[in-house]
């Protein structure tokens, strides 16, 4: 039983933005680290979503689409090259890799991110709410 | 469209129905014998059942609440819209109780 349908949908979609907020919260940690385990800076990684079908009993839309995170893929564009011939990851002509994270662009996805997930938020009060008016019919 | 609007429209698209010296007019596949036996269970174990579901939705969303609280479980949505579930199934519950109670009150009012 289900009382608010549809309800589960905003969920995954609510932990699928979570999941993004993640990845951007470690490229912004990231944003300066110049040794990775793989070798290299760091790169900058990216997420992209899939739908999800959703089984609802007794409902007429017997499958709704929902939201999951498909893959979070590496951002493979090379990073900047700052001359710093005391890093110890300088190459013999003093140039570091720096990695790829773009801050601005990482603060575009942040607010994006936290966006959608207000957006998705809303709409499970609205469901609740709407519930909620339903059980006052009586009153 | 406003309320008002979809109300008057609702009364439009029923005029042709008020009409009450003819006979009914028969609604596709509306038939008024049930479709099979009434199944046996009463009230009392519907409302068993309403109850149980009520509880294990308690249950449910402390469950979450706690795996969010001692870290397990990093999902806080799930756990506040577990709690909401909880609480909107409990309302429901309330509210066929209201339903009952007033009834039973009802009853008592029977002059006899």
């Amino acid at each position: 039983m289900n009382l608010i349908s549809g309800i589960d949908l905003s969920a995954n979609a609510l932990a699928a933005q979570k999941t993004r907020l993640d990845i951007v919260a470690q490229n912004i940690a990231n944003a300066q680290t110049t040794r990775t385990a793989s070798g290299g800076p760091y790169q900058r990684q990216v997420v992209s979503f899939e739908t999800q079908l959703v089984r609802s009993q007794g409902n007429a839309h017997s499958a709704l689409q929902s939201v999951r995170v498909a893959q979070v893929t590496t951002d493979r564009s090379p990073g900047e090259q700052v001359y710093n011939p005391q890093h110890p990851d300088a190459s013999a002509d003093g140039m570091v890799s720096m990695p790829n994270v773009n801050l601005s662009q990482e603060m575009v996805d942040l607010i994006t991110a936290s966006r959608t997930y207000e957006a998705n938020l809303s709409v499970v009060k609205n469901a609740r709410q709407m519930a909620a008016r339903t059980l006052a019919i009586g009153k | 469209m406003s309320p008002i609007g979809s109300v008057s429209s609702l009364f439009a698209s029923a005029a042709p129905l008020t009409k009450l010296d003819g006979p009914l007019p028969k609604l596709p596949g509306a038939t008024l014998a049930p479709a099979g036996p009434i199944p046996s269970t009463g009230f009392g174990q519907m409302l068993d059942g309403l109850v149980a579901t009520v509880d294990a939705k308690q249950a449910q969303a402390q469950s979450l609440t706690q795996q969010v609280l001692l870290g397990d479980s990093d999902q806080l949505h799930q756990s506040v819209i577990a709690m909401q579930e909880a609480g909107v199934s409990f309302s429901l519950i309330v509210e066929v109780r209201n339903k009952l109670i007033e009834s039973y009150q009802e009853l008592m009012r029977t002059q006899v």
